[in-house]
C-alpha cells in the first residue's frame, strides 16, 4: 500500500470512528469510555503507521520503540488532547538511522489534524531529569508500550524510571508540588471559579494527575518497584476520585467536543447546556445551570481537597527549610491537638462528639494556619450525624465562632468547616449559597467562596506592603468589634441565593433568622444589619461627587457613628477586593479611602446639633416600644443630649444610662465598669460639675489604666454620660477581682473629695518609668470655630503617653472650659483627642482660645 | 470616524452613557483615570495628618464614532457632563483612518 493510499485509509477510519465515538458520547455522555476508544482509535492509527513507516512487523526494528506518554500513556484521550509519543532508541546511532521514518510518522499523524507532540530519546537520555523539561520525566511515569523493541521498552519502565524515581525522588516530588502550587496561584487557589477550567483548575483533571503521581513517587521509592494500581492511593480516596474522574472525564470530552478544540474552560453557554443534556449527571436531580454547577464544584472540591493534602503529606516534598518551618509549627501541639507536618490530628478522637472540640479544633486552625490531616477530616465527618441532631447553637456558639473570625486564618478554618458540611450545618442558612454560581461580567468566584475571599482580604491586610492596604489595616486595627463585621461578610450576599429581585433584602431577612440562632443581642443585630442594608452605599457613593460637601453630608448622616463608618469601609474594600483579583484598583481604594476621611471629618466636627427627645427619629422610636411607660422620663433624660449620643449607643445602652440617672437621687455617682474583648469600658453617671472629666481621667491615670477611647454627653438637666474605654497596663483589675471594687470606690473618693487625686497621682507617676517613644509625634492644637453653632472644637494631636487626658482636662477645667463634648481616639502613639467646648454657655472668644492654646502647649510640653 | 475621548466626573457616567445612547452609541470604553486641569488637588486633614489629593479621580471614556454624528456625540457628553464648575472635564477628537472587527475582519465604520 502506497503511503497516500495508507494516509487516506486512515483518514476514512479516523472521520468514521471519531463521528461513532462521538455519537456515542451524546448518547450516554460516558466521557471515559469515549477516552478509552478514542486512546484506541490513535494506537490503531499509530501502529498503522509504525508498520508503514518503520517496520512491517510491529515488534521491530531492534533498539527502536514507539512509546506512548502522558494523557497518551494513561489512556486518557480527549477528543483534542495532545497525543504524546516518544521514539525510544537504545543509543546515539539510532536517532539518525530513523529520522527520515520518524518524520514521515509524524507527518502523517499531523495530517490527520492529531495534535502530536513527538520527542525521541536515547535510553541513557530518560535517565535524568532535565530541569528546563521536567514535565518530560513526569509524563514518563504513564509510559506504555505501543510498537517496536519490547525488550527496550522493557529496559525503560522496569530499570530506568523506577532508579531515576528512586535517585530524583525528592527533586521529582518538589517540581511536581512547585508547579501545582503555581498553578493554583493562578487561578487564586479555589476551586469555586464562575467559570472552572476543568483541566487546569484547581479540582481539575490536573489535580487528579498530581494526586496519582505523587503516590506513584512515593511508591516507587518505598518498593523500588512499580506498584500494584490498585495500591496506590487508600480505598477511601479511591472511591472518592472514581466518581469525580467520571464526572470531570464526561464534562472535558463535551467540552472539546463542543467547542471543537482543547478548550477546557466552563464557560456560562456550556454550563446551561452541560445542565440540559446532564453531562456527568444522568442518573441525578438537575433543574438548571445552577444545580450541575453545584454538583461540579462538589466533585471538583473531593478532587482538590485530596490533592492537597497529598502535597503537604508526603515527605519527599519538603524542602529542609519546609521541614523546619513544619517542626517549627508542631511546637504549638496541646492537650487536645497535636500537630505533625503542619497537619493537625486529634489527641483523643473519642472527644470529637463534644461539639465543644468541634469548635475549639477549629479555632486552633485559624489560629495557626494548619491543616487538617485525612484522619482528622474523617473523624469529623463521622460524628457530623449526631451533631445534626441537636447542632450547638444560641450565643455559645456565636462566641466561637466569633473567636474563629478573628483568628488570621479564619477564611482557611471556615473553607475547611464548609468542605465538611460543618458550616451549614451550624448555620443552615449558608446553605443557599452553597457552590452557587451567580453570573455577572466582574465576579470570578461563587458566592460562598466570594465571602471566604472577603474575609481573607481583611485578615491579609497586615502582612501588606501596599501603601493602601496598610491604611486599611490601621482601620480595622481599631475596630471595637471585629467579628461583627466578619459576620457581616459571610452574611452580606447570602440573599443571593433566594429568587428575590433585590439580594440585599433577602439577605437581611436571612441575616435576621442567622442571628436569632446564634442569639446576638439587640446592638450587635443592629450593626450587623446596618452593614448588610448599606453593603453597597459607599460604591454608590463612589458614582457621585465626593469633594462635594453635600454628598459627604448626605453619606456621613447615614453612617452615624464613626464606628460603623470604618466597618462598612472595610466591608466595601474587602466586598471589591473579593469580586476578582483586578476589582479593587488602586483607582478605587484611594476613592474610597477619601470617602472614608471626608465623612470621618464631618461626623467628628459635626455632632454637637443637640436632640429633642419628642423629634421622629427611628433610634427614638426604637427606644420608646422598649419602654412604653417611660414617655415623660425618658423625654426628661433624652432632651438636649447632642445627636451623637444616640448615634453612639444602642437603645439597650440608652436604657442602662436612663436607669443609672433615675438612681441619682439616692447615689449620686452611678458607676459600670464591664470587661470588653479588647479593653475595659467605664460608664460614669452623675451630675456635672467641674473638673469632672479631669478627676476621672485623673483616676483612670493613677491606677496605670491607658484610655484608648472615650466619649462625654451632657443633657439639658445636667446630666453626664462619660464613658472610658481603657487597656489595664498592669492587669491589675484582670488578675485581682477584688480590685474592681477599690478601684470605684477610688473613682467616687476623688470625686467626692475624699481622696486627694493629686497624692495619688503623684505616687503612680513616680512609679512610672518613662517610656521611649517609638515614633516622635509634634503636639498640635487646632481650633475650629466653624463647625458647630454652639461649641468651639479643639483638636489636640499629641504624643500619647500616661496621664495625657488628665492633664488635657484638668488645663480645660482651670481656664473655664465646660467640655460639652469629648471624643478620645487613640492610633497607636498618637493621641488625638477632640473636645467641643463652651465657656459661660456659649463659644470661646479668640482671645480665651488663645490663652486655652497657650496653657495646653505649656502643660503638654512641660516634660 | 473619529475617537472622541472624553474626560469626565465620576459622577456624571451614569448621564453620560444614558445619552450616548440615546444617540445610538452603544459601545465605549472607559478608563479610571487621574489629573488635573485649573481644578488643583483637594486637602483634608485627617488624624494630624494633611491628606492631599493632588490629582483627582476622573473617569475617561473613548468612543469611535462615524463622522456623521461627531458633533451629536460631543453635544450629548456636553449636556449630560456638565455642571458649569471647574472640574467638569475636557474632550478630545482625533481622526481615525480604520478599524477592525477582531471576530470577523470587518472593517470600516461597519466594524464600530
Amino acid at each position: 500500500m502506497t503511503t497516500a493510499s495508507l494516509s487516506g485509509e486512515l483518514r476514512d477510519l479516523y472521520t468514521e470512528e471519531s463521528a461513532r465515538i462521538q455519537q456515542q458520547f451524546a448518547a450516554s455522555g460516558d466521557g471515559r469510555s469515549a477516552v478509552q476508544q478514542r486512546t484506541r482509535l490513535i494506537e490503531t492509527i499509530a501502529l498503522r503507521l509504525w508498520q508503514k513507516s518503520l517496520s512491517p512487523d510491529p515488534s521491530g526494528p531492534a533498539g527502536f520503540a514507539l512509546v506512548a506518554l502522558g494523557g497518551f500513556g494513561r489512556g486518557w484521550l480527549f477528543p483534542h488532547s495532545d497525543v504524546d509519543i516518544l521514539f525510544l532508541h537504545a543509543g546515539s546511532d539510532s536517532d539518525a538511522a530513523y529520522r527520515d521514518a520518524i518524520r514521515v510518522f509524524s507527518q502523517n499523524m499531523w495530517d490527520l489534524h492529531l495534535k502530536v507532540s513527538p520527542a525521541t530519546r536515547a535510553l541513557a537520555e530518560c535517565d535524568h531529569i532535565d530541569a528546563a523539561n521536567v514535565e518530560f520525566t513526569i509524563s514518563l511515569l504513564d509510559c506504555r508500550y505501543l510498537a517496536g523493541d519490547r525488550t527496550l521498552f522493557d529496559r525503560l519502565h522496569d530499570k530506568v524510571i523506577p532508579k531515576l524515581v528512586m535517585r530524583e525522588a525528592q527533586t521529582l516530588v518538589q517540581s511536581l508540588a512547585d508547579l501545582a502550587r503555581a498553578r493554583h496561584a493562578k487561578y487564586g487557589n479555589t476551586v469555586f471559579h464562575l467559570e472552572p477550567n476543568v483541566k487546569d483548575g484547581p479540582g481539575g483533571l490536573r489535580d487528579y494527575n498530581v494526586a496519582c503521581w505523587l503516590s506513584l513517587i512515593s511508591a516507587i521509592d518505598k518498593l523500588h518497584d512499580w506498584p500494584d494500581d490498585k495500591a496506590l492511593l487508600s480505598v477511601s480516596t479511591r472511591k472518592q476520585f472514581e466518581s469525580a474522574l467520571d464526572f470531570l472525564m464526561s464534562v472535558r470530552c463535551f467540552l472539546h467536543l463542543r467547542q471543537g478544540r482543547d478548550d477546557n474552560l466552563l464557560l456560562w453557554e456550556s454550563q446551561d447546556e452541560a445542565a440540559a443534556r446532564k453531562i456527568g449527571a444522568q442518573d441525578l436531580d438537575v433543574t438548571d445551570a445552577a444545580s450541575w454547577m453545584r454538583l461540579y464544584f462538589g466533585q471538583a472540591r473531593s478532587v482538590h481537597r485530596v490533592c492537597a493534602q497529598l502535597l503537604e503529606e508526603i515527605p519527599a516534598a519538603w524542602s529542609s527549610l519546609y521541614r523546619q518551618f513544619q517542626n517549627w509549627r508542631s511546637r504549638v501541639s496541646n492537650a487536645d491537638f497535636s500537630v505533625v507536618d503542619g497537619l493537625i490530628y486529634l489527641q483523643q478522637p473519642h472527644a470529637l462528639h463534644d461539639p465543644e472540640m468541634l469548635l475549639r479544633l477549629f479555632h486552633f486552625m485559624a489560629t495557626h494556619g494548619l491543616r487538617l490531616s485525612t484522619t482528622t477530616e474523617y473523624r469529623i465527618e463521622q460524628v457530623l450525624p449526631s451533631l445534626a441532631a441537636t447542632p450547638p447553637r444560641g450565643a455559645e456558639l456565636w462566641l466561637y465562632l466569633g473567636e474563629i473570625f478573628v483568628q488570621p486564618h479564619a477564611a482557611d478554618a471556615l473553607r475547611s468547616m464548609h468542605a465538611l458540611k460543618l458550616l451549614t450545618l451550624l448555620l443552615p442558612e449558608l446553605m443557599a449559597i452553597d457552590a452557587l454560581v451567580v453570573r455577572d461580567f466582574y465576579h470570578r468566584f461563587t458566592v460562598d467562596e466570594h465571602s471566604f475571599v472577603a474575609i481573607e482580604s481583611l485578615h491579609r491586610l497586615q502582612q501588606s506592603q501596599s501603601e493602601w492596604d496598610r491604611r486599611y489595616a490601621e482601620l480595622l486595627s481599631e475596630l471595637e468589634r471585629p467579628e461583627l463585621l466578619y459576620l457581616s461578610l459571610l452574611l452580606h450576599d447570602v440573599g443571593k441565593g433566594t429568587p428575590k429581585v433585590n439580594h440585599v433584602d433577602a439577605s437581611l431577612e436571612i441575616a435576621q433568622r442567622c442571628m436569632d440562632r446564634l442569639d446576638l443581642d439587640p446592638s450587635e443585630r443592629e450593626t450587623v444589619l446596618f452593614l448588610i442594608a448599606n453593603h453597597l452605599e459607599i460604591s454608590f457613593t463612589l458614582r457621585r461627587d465626593i469633594f462635594d460637601p453635600e454628598t459627604i453630608r448626605v453619606f456621613a448622616e447615614k453612617m452615624e457613628t464613626p464606628e460603623r463608618l470604618k466597618m462598612l469601609t472595610l466591608l466595601t474594600y474587602a466586598d471589591i477586593k473579593a469580586v476578582n483579583p483586578d476589582a479593587l484598583t488602586p483607582w478605587k481604594a484611594e476613592n474610597v479611602f477619601q470617602l472614608y476621611i471626608a465623612a470621618f471629618n464631618y461626623l467628628n466636627h459635626s455632632v454637637d446639633e443637640r436632640l429633642r427627645a419628642d423629634a421622629e427619629d427611628t433610634h427614638l422610636a426604637q427606644i420608646r416600644t422598649l419602654v412604653p411607660t417611660a414617655g415623660k422620663k425618658l423625654k426628661t433624660f433624652l432632651e438636649g443630649f447632642p445627636k451623637r449620643y444616640l448615634a453612639t449607643y444602642s437603645a439597650t445602652d440608652v436604657l442602662a444610662h436612663m436607669e443609672m440617672a433615675g438612681r441619682l437621687g439616692s447615689d449620686p455617682i452611678q458607676l459600670l465598669l464591664e470587661r470588653g474583648r479588647h479593653w475595659f469600658e467605664l460608664t460614669l453617671v452623675t451630675h456635672d460639675r467641674p473638673a469632672l472629666f479631669a478627676a476621672v481621667t485623673g483616676v483612670l491615670a493613677a491606677w496605670g489604666m491607658n484610655i484608648v477611647k472615650a466619649n462625654a454627653f451632657s443633657n439639658q438637666a445636667g446630666t453626664v454620660v462619660d464613658a472610658f474605654y481603657f487597656t489595664d497596663r498592669f492587669r491589675t483589675l484582670e488578675l485581682n477581682l477584688q480590685e474592681w471594687e477599690r478601684f470605684k470606690r477610688s473613682i467616687i473618693g476623688v470625686l467626692t473629695g475624699e481622696i486627694d487625686l493629686d497624692r495619688l497621682l503623684r505616687d503612680r507617676l513616680r512609679a512610672e518609668k518613662p517610656g521611649s517613644a517609638k515614633i516622635k509625634v509634634d503636639t498640635k492644637i487646632e481650633f475650629d470655630d466653624s463647625c458647630s453653632s454652639r461649641s468651639t472644637l479643639v483638636q489636640v494631636i499629641a504624643q500619647d503617653c500616661p496621664g495625657l487626658l488628665h492633664r488635657i482636662g484638668s488645663c480645660l477645667s482651670e481656664e473655664k472650659c465646660n467640655i460639652e463634648i469629648a471624643l478620645i481616639d487613640t492610633e497607636g502613639q498618637v493621641a488625638i483627642d477632640v473636645f467641643y467646648l463652651t465657656s459661660n454657655g456659649e463659644k470661646l472668644r479668640p482671645e480665651h482660645q488663645k490663652r486655652v492654646e497657650n496653657a495646653l502647649r505649656e502643660s503638654l510640653l512641660s516634660d | 470616524m473619529t475617537k472622541i475621548e472624553a474626560i469626565i466626573q465620576t459622577s456624571k457616567l451614569d448621564a453620560v452613557k444614558d445619552a450616548l445612547h440615546e444617540i445610538g452609541v452603544e459601545g465605549m470604553t472607559v478608563l479610571e483615570v487621574r489629573g488635573h486641569g485649573r481644578q488643583k488637588g483637594h486637602t483634608e486633614f485627617y488624624r494630624g495628618r494633611e491628606y492631599t489629593v493632588e490629582l483627582i479621580p476622573k473617569l475617561k471614556l473613548e468612543i469611535v464614532v462615524p463622522d456623521g454624528i461627531v458633533e451629536k456625540a460631543v453635544q450629548a457628553i456636553v449636556a449630560s457632563a456638565r455642571t458649569g464648575q471647574i472640574g467638569d472635564g475636557k474632550i478630545f477628537l482625533t481622526k481615525m483612518s480604520d478599524a477592525i472587527r477582531i471576530r470577523n475582519d470587518e472593517r470600516g465604520e461597519g466594524a464600530l
